[in-house]
């Protein structure tokens, strides 16, 4: 009885074991399922298949030419999207470096024990909170030639009237102005964060060792940033590579152009003129200048000891 | 046992998406063959219309739904804004859900003619009931696509100049006629200008849209040029910049042009009396009015007599769901809805230009011409409208491209010559196909 038993058990073990172990990775994949479906449908098949369009010649509602490499190659020699390439560095060169002064600058001033350090904080915040749309038409109005309220500023100043966002050699400066102001505050609050978290022995030790305020600022307070700052540049170097929003509700690219980025050049030859194709290699470039990007920072932020990512 | 699977995928995966991206041939049967007017139908139908005049549709369906109770018409906006439709349809044809009738920019219908959705009207509306020859020539040109009628008009427009009373009885400028070359027109636009009370002789959109665009091809056809030849760019020929420069004069040199960087700004501009003229059309005839401008419309200024103005017609088109009785009963829908007697409850109603040359007579027409006193004037040229855009898949590119253009010329930017050059350059692969 015994031995039979023994017997049919053994011969039971194996199904039984598997059976367990298939219930076990259906509990997990229940878990990890629906999730994983939202980032397969949503982000990973949309984005096999913007591959796809690309390296076509479609516009969406007429039969596809299958073209190979040729979308890529265009890009190469497109005047327009050398225009648009030139114009995204430029307000990446200017954005990212002062978005960083700048939050270093406003965190240190808002590490300070005042009286209502609250409300100033939250006043710094607040621009960021905002939608970059209304950010965007809020600064139409006080950027407009005729009644804004900055040609008002300069009259006073006794300097002439500008045209802002409607000449073609300010426009691209006045949005990464507004989009500093809307920005700044995330690097503020990352800073700030980041302050408050170096150790106070260090300072202290530094002062008894008769370091004044800006030594210890220079020697102990900034090299304790350095981390948060690959953090921040590779952070705002993204939201400036992609900065859409802005552009669309103030100039849609224009005048004659002028503030016409990467990212909107893709919106304008997708969603405007209908060359989806055309559109997603553009596209699939940007990404891959990004990612690349990406891993420079990265690369020299470990070299430099300092792990984030 | 991984890779082949994995490979396996793609290729599957592959083969979905680019038969997503395909379209559907064209078998050369007529898609209402053998339709059964009794037969019960739904069809589905995109107004574009917003508010008042997406009433005004409802109630005409409600209106049909009762002389033919066989017939229900789901009646819906299709999209938020009339430019949004197309993104809508193309999402349609992709997801198999597009509508029997949907309202259309004329200057969709190349891109839509080519998706093979569209049903074939050439036949349909060539019987003599239907009376297609009412409608102006440049209308029924936009709605044929590739030699196939792939819609009927669905409301008619033409630009012409418009002109502030007021502004040109202070400068002492005798009014515009319709006689005038763009010579007159210039000489006019520079004494109407005074900067002192920022006032300007006229104005021109500069955003590169095809506002920027199409207010550019009547003076290229009537310099004797044309948009393309064949499939190839041809506005870069001497009339398109002989055509550019007499912009470019009046922006650059006599500074007597107001340059819009959107499209927004210079109607209302005009309607509050710093723009002595504009060029544009009936659309702006509601807001003049609700400005209590006291303004005159004239035909376009001309060169050598030669007056031809540009429309831009709307489409119904009509898309094929491989259903004769739907696609039947969408096509008595839509004859119904452009007939004489209909159109006058429509388009006139909503302060349209009437789409059929037999309105003229109608008690509606009268009613229209006596509340926009310039009506009558736009309704007679559109008889000036003898060429339209051209129907071919890429205009929208093109477009842009010369927009671009006229932008940079306009501002001093670059010639006449090298900017249109540069922009039949960059649209000779777009169009051809």
């Amino acid at each position: 009885m015994a031995v039979t038993f023994a017997a049919s058990s053994r011969a039971f073990a194996q199904p039984a074991r598997r059976r367990r172990s298939a219930r076990r990775n259906l509990t997990g994949w229940a878990f990890a399922g629906p999730a994983t479906a939202l980032v397969a449908g949503l982000s990973l098949f949309p984005a096999v298949w913007a591959f796809f369009i690309s390296r076509a010649k479609w516009n969406g509602i007429a039969p596809a030419t299958q073209v190979g490499w040729a979308n890529y190659q265009r890009l190469a020699t497109d005047p327009d999207m050398l225009a648009a390439a030139r114009h995204t560095l430029l307000l990446t060169a200017l954005f990212v470096p002062a978005s960083i002064f700048l939050g270093i600058l406003l965190a240190v001033a808002l590490n300070q024990k005042i009286r209502l350090i609250g409300f100033y904080r939250t006043c710094i915040f607040v621009p960021y909170v905002a939608s970059a749309a209304a950010t965007g038409i809020l600064a139409g109005f006080v950027f407009n030639p005729q009644f804004g309220a900055a040609n008002d500023v300069l009259r006073h100043l006794g300097i002439p009237a500008q045209q802002f966002l409607e000449s073609p050699s300010q426009a691209l400066y006045v949005i990464c102005l507004i989009a500093l102001w809307g920005e700044v505050g995330f690097t503020t609050v990352i800073y700030l964060a980041a302050l408050q978290d170096i150790p106070r022995d260090l300072v202290e030790a530094a002062r008894m060792d008769g370091a004044g305020k800006w030594r210890v600022f220079r020697h102990i307070t900034l090299p304790e940033l350095r981390p948060v700052t690959v953090f921040t540049a590779v952070w705002q170097t993204i939201t400036a590579m992609q900065l859409f929003d802005l552009i669309y509700t103030t100039t849609r690219g224009g005048p004659l152009n002028s503030t016409q980025t990467v990212v909107y050049y893709i919106y304008e030859l997708a969603f405007q003129t209908q060359r989806l194709g055309y559109g997603a290699a553009a596209a699939y470039l940007l990404f891959a200048v990004t990612f690349l990007l990406t891993l420079l920072v990265i690369w020299y932020g470990r070299r430099r000891g300092s792990e984030v990512f | 046992m991984r890779t082949p699977r994995l490979l396996a995928g793609g290729v599957t995966t592959a083969l979905l998406l680019s038969a997503c991206m395909g379209g559907t041939q064209d078998n050369g049967k007529d898609a209402a063959a053998g339709y059964d007017p009794q037969a019960t139908v739904e069809l589905t139908w995109w107004t574009g219309q917003t508010e008042d005049a997406e009433k005004v549709a409802e109630s005409l369906a409600a209106e049909y739904h009762k002389l033919h109770p066989n017939v229900t018409i789901k009646t819906s906006p299709g999209a938020p804004t009339t430019d949004d439709l197309l993104t809508k349809l193309s999402a349609g044809f992709t997801g198999g859900s597009y509508p029997d009738i949907s309202y259309a920019y004329g200057n969709w219908a190349g891109d839509l003619g080519a998706s093979g959705k569209t049903q074939d009207l050439t036949s349909y509306v060539a019987d003599p009931s239907f009376k297609w020859e009412e409608m102006p020539a440049a209308a029924r040109t936009v709605a044929t696509a590739d030699g196939k009628v792939i819609g009927v008009p669905a409301l008619v427009d033409n630009l012409a100049l418009l002109y502030n009373k007021a502004i040109f009885d202070k400068a002492g400028v005798a009014y515009p006629t319709d006689d005038w070359t763009w010579d007159d027109f210039r000489a006019a636009a520079a004494k109407l200008t005074d900067p002192a009370t920022n006032t300007y002789g006229t104005a021109y959109s500069v955003s590169g849209s095809e506002d920027t665009t199409w207010h550019l091809w009547p003076l290229l056809w009537q310099n004797g040029g044309q948009i393309l030849d064949g499939t190839k760019p041809a506005f870069n020929s001497d009339a398109g910049v002989k055509a550019l420069d007499t912009l470019r004069a009046m922006a650059v040199d006599d500074k007597s042009m107001y340059l819009d960087q959107t499209d927004e700004k210079y109607h209302p501009l005009f309607n509050s009396g710093r723009i002595g003229m504009i060029i544009s059309g009936p659309w702006a005839l509601l807001e003049i009015k609700e400005a209590k401008l006291s303004c005159g419309v004239a035909n376009m200024p001309g060169v050598n007599g030669d007056h031809q103005t540009v429309s831009g017609p709307d489409l119904w088109v009509l898309f094929n769901h491989d259903d004769v009785n739907r696609a039947g009963a969408s096509r008595d829908f839509i004859k119904w809805l452009t007939s004489a007697e209909i159109d006058a409850k429509w388009n006139l109603a909503v302060g349209n230009l009437p789409l059929r040359t037999s309105e003229k007579d109608s008690p509606e027409f009268a009613a229209y011409v006596k509340e926009y006193p310039g009506g009558q004037k736009f309704f007679d040229n559109l008889a000036n409208a003898k060429q339209a855009r051209p129907t071919v898949p890429g205009y929208e590119v093109l477009s842009r491209n010369v927009g671009d253009a006229i932008a940079s010329v306009l501002q001093g930017k670059s010639s006449a010559k090298d900017a249109l050059d540069a922009a039949a350059k960059k649209s000779a692969d777009a169009v051809e196909n």
